[in-house]
């Protein structure tokens, strides 16, 4: 399974996705990491260029809303079959009530939504999701 | 033994030799090879064939339409690749809108297809096909997809299969493409009887002169007196290029070459007039600029002298605001961090340094809100293609 990766917008933290990297790679993923400082519509056409199953965005500086929001029109513009499309990080800014953040994001387009959560918990999410949607 | 350099421009020949730089207006009336043996007859029967090199941006150069799956790998890959091997873009189509995309009317010289990683499959259907039928082309390569290469070899007759340009991990992968496009801005010039004519007096390859000026760049801060990052413009009658080391951007593209190369078609100041013009008009700090040249906007329906000198500082200033944070074009260059800007072309001889300064500073000021500019050299010797061509 093909995962594209990377950090959104302009968030430079860069070591939780060296990590997902890693994890994807151990896990048995083929990983294409798209590095900090990714737009939204990078992502996807590394998508599209890899015919990739998962895109999985973090973003930790607190500027995911701003970012994402407009990922139901970029899905809109092409047909992205079978694509799941997850996030994770700290997708507020401060202590946001994740009872807010999780829909808001799922709204945005997201199937597996995860603030504050630990890494190895949302991969076996995905694997989880992947398994249940196959 | 010593070698003889020779650039064939659209109104000018300049040829180099010892170091010392000759440049001789064209005449129209006569052949490229009549009015050079004409006119440098004595200096080329000092060298052999072997010595002689040649670059020319005289027949106007390759014209090229791209079509790519997404604008940030293969459209920006391929419009990279082709800049860099000289070769002027005439459209790009975005393959999942090319439904609702008219193909250009004119005959284009080579069309290039690109998307996916090797293994993407399916990526190309009917729809390109039927989009490829209703367009004039000479040539047609395809560098994408591996999985996808049978079918384009089937139904797109001559079609030429290079290399992905977009190697497995997303990055960009150029050198197969590079070099078939510059082979074929031989075989191009080739076709062009005015131009066949000068492998009569060498026996090496005649290339483009926008690819001989990209190749020079690594060398011109060890010839002019310029301090890295700096940016060549490279301004003459039919178009205006940028070449800019890649020190000035933030992108995805991970290339070998450290300099990359833009073309803007529209902003000449002879062949391209009207549309220089009419750019000018649209930009919403142009007025604000010709009052601080102190003309009003008449001039630019005038056919002076001054009004020639305007227009070149004019497209100096469009060139640094398109390549600028103010306009989400192509690319934008980190124009705060830049030391030194070279001039060049046919802008250098009618040009003073000082008008080229005010209007760069005008850029700097009033755009970046900059209280200095970067260092201005006026390549007017026209020098920099021979370190180039030297390679
Ligand atoms: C190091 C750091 C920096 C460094 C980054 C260096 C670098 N290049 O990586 C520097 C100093 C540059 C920096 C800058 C800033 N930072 Co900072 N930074 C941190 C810090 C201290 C550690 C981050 C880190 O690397 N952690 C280690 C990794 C492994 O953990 P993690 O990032 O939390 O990731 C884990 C989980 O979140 C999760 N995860 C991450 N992504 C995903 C994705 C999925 C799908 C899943 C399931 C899980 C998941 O898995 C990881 C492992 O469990 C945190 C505070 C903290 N203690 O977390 C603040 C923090 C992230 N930074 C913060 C801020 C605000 C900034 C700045 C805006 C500060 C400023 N005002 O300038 C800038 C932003 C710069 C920018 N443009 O992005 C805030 C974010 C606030 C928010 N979102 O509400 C934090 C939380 C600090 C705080 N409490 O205020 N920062």
């Amino acid at each position: 399974m093909k995962v594209v990766i990377g950090v959104v917008g302009n968030d430079v933290h860069v070591v939780a996705n060296r990590l997902i990297d890693i994890s994807l790679e151990e896990r048995g993923f083929e990983v294409f990491n798209l590095g900090v400082n990714t737009y939204l519509e990078e992502f996807m056409d590394a998508v599209i260029e890899t015919d990739a199953d998962v895109l999985l965005i973090s973003s930790l500086n607190g500027e995911a809303e701003g970012w994402c929001r407009d990922l139901r029109i970029l899905k809109s513009q092409y047909d992205f079959k079978n694509v799941t499309f997850m996030i994770g990080g700290n997708l507020g800014v401060g202590e946001m009530d994740p009872q807010l953040l999780v829909p808001k994001f799922e709204a945005y387009g997201f199937d597996l939504v995860f603030h504050q959560i630990d890494l190895n918990v949302g991969l076996d999410r995905l694997e989880a999701f992947l398994e249940a949607r196959a | 033994m010593s070698r003889l350099f020779i650039d064939v421009g659209s109104t000018y020949f300049k040829v180099s030799q010892n170091d010392s730089i000759g440049q001789y207006f064209r005449d129209f009336n006569k052949n490229i090879f009549d009015d050079l043996s004409g006119r440098c007859g004595d200096i080329l029967s000092q060298y052999t064939k072997e010595d002689v090199y040649i670059c020319s941006s005289a027949n106007g150069g390759l014209s090229t339409l791209i079509i790519g799956l997404t604008n940030s790998y293969s459209l920006k890959y391929a419009i990279n690749i082709a800049f860099n091997s000289g070769i002027n873009i005439i459209d790009t189509v975005l393959y999942p809108k090319i439904q609702r995309e008219t193909p250009p009317l004119e005959m284009i010289d080579v069309v290039i297809i690109v998307g996916g990683i090797d293994g993407v499959e399916r990526v190309f259907d009917e729809r390109l096909l039927r989009y490829l039928e209703a367009a004039h082309y000479q040539n047609i390569v395809y560098v994408g997809s591996s999985s996808d290469r049978a079918f384009l070899e089937q139904n797109i007759e001559n079609i030429v299969i290079l290399e992905n340009i977009i190697s497995p991990k997303l990055k960009i992968q150029e050198e197969a493409l590079k070099t078939y496009l510059t082979d074929l801005y031989q075989a191009d010039i080739v076709g062009k009887e005015d131009i066949k004519q000068l492998y009569a007096i060498t026996a090496n390859q005649i290339f483009s002169t926008p690819y001989i000026v990209n190749r020079a760049l690594p060398q011109v801060s060890n010839i002019l007196d310029v301090a890295d990052p700096f940016i060549v413009i490279d301004i003459g009658g039919a178009t205006t290029d940028i070449h800019y080391s890649r020190d000035l951007v933030e992108d995805n593209i991970v290339s070998q070459s450290g300099y990359d190369r833009l073309v803007f078609k529209k902003l000449g100041v002879y062949k391209s007039r009207e549309s220089l013009v009419h750019t000018a008009k649209s930009n919403e700090f142009v007025f604000e600029l010709l009052e601080h040249l102190n003309v009003t906007e008449n001039i630019l329906e005038e056919q002076s002298e001054k009004a020639t000198r305007i227009l070149m500082q004019l497209s100096i200033f469009l060139v640094l605001y398109k390549v600028s944070k103010h306009h989400a074009a192509y690319i934008e260059l980190n124009l705060e961090t830049l030391n030194s800007i070279v001039l060049t072309g046919g802008i250098t001889k009618v040009l003073s340094d000082e008008e080229a300064e005010e209007i760069i500073l005008f850029f700097y000021k009033k755009i970046l809100r900059f209280h200095r500019a970067p260092t201005i050299i006026l390549d007017r010797a026209y020098e920099i293609w021979t370190y180039g061509i030297k390679e």
